[in-house]
């Protein structure tokens, strides 16, 4: 830790954690208002249909039901592209029919049984070949492929790189849907007066999205729609679609009533974005040395109906392989296939973890044949701090990309080497690690590794206010939510840092659109980065207006801020308390700030490198993780503790979608089958051996307090680490995850293990 | 039509009389009724933990029961635990381990540990993890709740330097 931070860099209690433990913490399902009612959705039997007709007078007629809503009743303005509120078209098993208001939630379930629709039932697929067949059944009327082509990117040529390499190692990889799982299920608390709507919601966008989209649906002012977050449980990347705040909105207007909408679990599985499927085709060009000359991937994911923030993940999927080796030549293609299946969405990592599976494996796979250790193939290639061969492409003087493409770019740092050699020394890799499916008997145990590479948090706007009160304490008001991963105490940590007051005098404020300021969504493991570096202006800003203030009361030309004291700088006799300095003051000193981090002159990206010992049952197929090493380079570590969690759960969470999350739709109908937690089954505490976790990198000189992101580089590499430590134990290659017994199995006897 | 129903029940000490529909779950009861939302709903199928109550003393899924089978046992959620002296040494751990992420699973992890910690005294760590396995946290900030747990244990018996799982 250095010296010089007080407060940053230590591990103070998290914010609102004793609460969350009492019991106290309120969620918006724990939200009530006077005269609340309780909102249901009635669901899409069919993949694909249209409504012939739907009857809502008995549901309408039975005694506690104050709304119902159809297609007909609501505003035809599109949420996004491809989303209405409601619509006459259903295209997955779950989408919103109809939705009803009721005075509780087993009266409104019993009225969705009184809803009478005819449904005309169209034909509908499901896998994204089909969907991409001239004559397939086109889910919106725009045509399949969304975006209508192919996205692309490429640094130099992998035709000439392929045509100059000695071996070309090539495999197409699979992963199934991912569901994100946040305990707490989705939920929106509509509340109008008057004209103007309150809107409580499990939000990561309250600004960014859920104001905007409620205001331009609702045919109302932005000054009339607020939304609130008070506290989230869980986001993991997903959580920022906008159609439950509009039907609770919409709900609560026609019954002249607050509406809480709340998601069961099921349809938490069923009709919340879950991460799409992917099939991954990988072409690595190496020389007799190993040196790349050419990585070329191609893409194709299956999001679903509607495709949300499905075109992020896609374009995420190529980050690995276009920036991870050192190699003049790389190409990402990739195609996002609607289909009937539920709608697809983000998910902690995006396409990270999916496109780094194929690439690390045949980096295994190339180490391999080609007789180096795999640890040391990675060490002679991996990408350095000088970045890519080539020309930089952006103008100079504007920001770098997150998710660089061109060469010519340095990083602002890059501990990647560090990692490795930290987590191999923790693994005991050099004394440990044994050559490639060496083992022999029915259990055997092998070592796997695996990099990562990942946005660094920055590319984002933000806005901070510091406000420091006539009392004494300090309001930090940012946009954002803490989704759990603990924002509001690292932001705290840096206000309090940058003021140079006790970090217990700071109040966050976050997540509240009539009292913070705009703010983008909280994605992307951008919040310490980009909104940290807003409150620490923010919070310098304020300083200097306190510093002005206790001057003119010193009568001296110049103060600065001594533990607690303002003190003269001519004459340090001549101090005041800082409470002092604010008292009588008619108003708050203000302090704000207004971002777009990130660096005009090096790439800003986070690294990983991890390693696992496992072991496999090669008659059961069934693979035990025995050890876990997770090295980190996201910069200084703001919080220790805080970290060191949330890595460790990153990867716990990611160990079980490793080796057997999977939510399963059924390739003929379009059910998902299933959508609980003990058919889909999450990491249990009994499950995997304690995290190592280890942060050997240096402070970046570009993010505040030299932070890089941490929220979701922790579970880039984590599919690929265990395929490769599978590997090295059996000499079974894995290309379809989640690795379950039973494809393990089939890959033991396919390859003739 | 539903079915209605009156009950008397006994939440943190207080007798309270409701009229209820009769398919109404106690976890609804305490969420809904009587404005005691520390038992989460996560699941409503008894799958994750987070709705534990103490039903005379056992650790229950508050989802799993209808209000009508409570029958007169007394029921103590996360609020009334936090009211009590012996539950503090669960609570400090918790927050000194950082046991917990999100917070939307923790007060059911909570009232888990304290019931562990009071039926089985000076359990070993493994088998304080077994007691906690009906229980899912999707932070999976499980390394951390595991050293909290042992850590309140030692707090519990009054010794001071907590062991780790972890080391």
């Amino acid at each position: 830790m250095d010296s010089a931070l007080a407060v940053v860099g230590t591990s103070i209690p998290r914010r609102g954690l004793a609460e969350k433990i009492q019991g106290k913490a309120q969620y918006t399902a724990d939200l009530k208002r006077p005269g609340m009612l309780y909102g249901r959705i009635l669901r899409s039997p069919h993949a694909h249909a249209r409504l012939q007709a739907i009857d809502i007078s008995e549901a309408l007629r039975m005694p506690g039901v104050h709304a119902v809503l159809t297609y007909r009743d609501v505003p035809a303005v599109r949420i996004d592209a491809d989303l209405l509120p409601l619509d006459e078209v259903l295209r997955f098993v779950g989408d919103e029919v109809a939705v009803i208001a009721a005075e509780s939630d087993v009266l409104a379930e019993d009225a969705l049984r009184l809803i009478h629709v005819q449904y005309e039932v169209l034909p509908a697929v499901f896998d994204v070949e089909a969907a991409l067949r001239p004559d397939a059944p086109p889910v919106h009327p725009q045509g399949n492929l969304v975006g209508g082509k192919e996205l692309v990117v490429e640094r130099g040529s992998v035709i000439q790189g392929l045509s100059a390499a000695e071996h070309v190692f090539e495999g197409t990889f699979h992963t199934q849907i991912h569901a994100p799982v946040g305990m707490e299920t989705r939920a929106a608390l509509a509340e109008w007066q008057d004209d103007a709507v309150t809107v409580w919601k499990t939000s990561r966008a309250v600004h960014a999205n859920d104001r905007q989209t409620l205001a331009r649906v609702l045919g109302i002012p932005l000054a009339q729609v607020r939304v609130i977050c008070t506290t989230m449980g869980g986001g993991f990347g997903n959580k920022d679609e906008s159609r439950l705040s509009v039907l609770a909105a919409l709900l609560a207007r026609q019954a002249g009533r607050p509406v809480r909408l709340e998601y069961s679990r099921a349809e938490e599985f069923i009709a919340g974005r879950n991460r799409q499927s992917s099939l991954t085709h990988l072409r690595l060009g190496v020389r007799q040395d190993g040196t790349p000359t050419a990585i070329a991937m191609r893409s194709v994911m299956n999001a679903g109906a509607h495709v949300a923030s499905g075109m992020q993940v896609t374009r995420r999927t190529g980050q690995g392989a276009m920036y991870l080796y050192t190699c003049p030549n790389a190409r990402f293609a990739g195609l996002t296939v609607y289909t009937h299946r539920p709608a697809g969405g983000s998910f902690r990592g995006l396409g990270a973890p999916l496109g780094h599976f194929a690439l690390e494996v045949l980096i295994d796979q190339a180490a391999v044949a080609l007789g180096i250790d795999p640890l040391d193939y990675r060490l002679q290639h991996h990408v350095t701090e000088a970045g890519q061969p080539g020309q930089r492409t952006t103008p100079a003087g504007q920001l770098t990309p997150d998710e660089p493409v061109e060469g010519g770019i340095p990083f602002s740092s890059n501990a990647l080497r560090e990692c490795i050699l930290a987590g191999a020394e923790r693994i005991g890799w050099r004394q440990q690690h044994r050559p490639h499916a060496i083992a022999t008997g029915p259990v055997r145990r092998g070592m796997g590794m695996a990099l990562g590479i990942y946005k660094g948090g920055t590319g984002r706007e933000a806005e901070a206010e510091v406000r420091i009160t006539p009392t004494g304490r300090v309001q930090v008001a940012i946009g954002n939510v803490d989704v759990g991963q603990g924002s509001s105490t690292l932001l705290a940590q840096m206000a309090a840092e940058a003021l140079e007051v006790p970090v217990h005098s700071i109040d966050m404020v976050m997540a509240d659109t009539a009292i913070t300021p705009p703010a983008h969504i909280t994605a992307g493991s951008s919040t310490t980065i980009t909104s940290g570096a807003a409150v620490k202006l923010a919070a310098e800003d304020a300083k200097r207006h306190l510093l002005e203030r206790a001057a003119t009361l010193l009568h001296v030309p110049t103060v600065r801020l001594e533990a607690g004291q303002l003190v003269s700088i001519a004459e340090p006799s001549r101090r005041l308390d800082l409470a002092a300095a604010v008292a009588g003051l008619p108003g708050d000193i203000v302090g704000t700030a207004q971002v777009t981090s990130g660096s005009t002159t090096h790439l800003v990206n986070a690294f990983a490198a991890h390693f696992a010992e496992v072991e496999v049952d090669m008659q059961s197929g069934r693979i035990r993780v025995l050890r876990y090493v997770a090295a980190q380079d996201s910069g200084r570590i703001l919080h220790p503790r805080m970290a060191e969690n949330q890595v460790s759960g990153g990867v716990l969470q990611f160990l079980a979608i490793a080796l057997r999350e999977e939510l399963y739709v059924d390739p003929r109908s379009g059910v998902t089958l299933n959508p609980s937690l003990l058919e889909h089954k999450c990491t249990s505490i009994v499950d995997f051996p304690p995290i190592e976790v280890l942060f050997p990198a240096p402070p970046d000189p570009c993010g505040p307090y030299g932070a890089k992101a941490l929220g979701e580089p922790p579970v880039v590499p984590v599919l690929a680490v265990i395929a490769n430590a599978v590997a090295n134990a059996t000499g079974v290659w894995l290309y379809e995850a989640p690795f379950t017994p039973r494809r393990v199995l089939e890959a033991i006897h396919a390859q003739g293990r | 039509m539903p079915y209605r129903a009156s009950i008397s029940i006994t939440v943190n000490g207080q007798p309270h009389r409701l009229e209820i529909d009769h398919r109404t779950t106690l976890l609804d009861v305490l969420r809904e009724h009587l404005d005691l939302t520390g038992a989460k709903r996560a699941c409503d199928r008894g799958e994750c933990g987070a709705c534990t109550v103490l039903l005379a003393g056992q650790p229950v899924y508050a989802c799993q029961l209808l209000a009508l089978q409570v029958r007169g046992r007394p029921v103590v959620t996360i609020e009334g635990l936090a009211e009590q002296p012996d539950f503090r040494p669960v609570l400090d751990a918790f927050v000194a381990n950082d046991a917990g992420q999100c917070g939307f699973c923790t007060p059911g992890f909570a009232v888990a540990t304290y019931a562990a910690l009071q039926s089985h005294p000076g359990a070993s760590a493994t088998e304080l993890r077994w007691e906690l396995v009906g229980h899912l946290c999707r932070c999976n900030a499980y390394d951390n709740i595991m050293a909290a747990v042992q850590d309140a244990s030692q707090r519990r018996l009054g010794t001071t330097a907590p062991h780790t799982e972890r080391g």
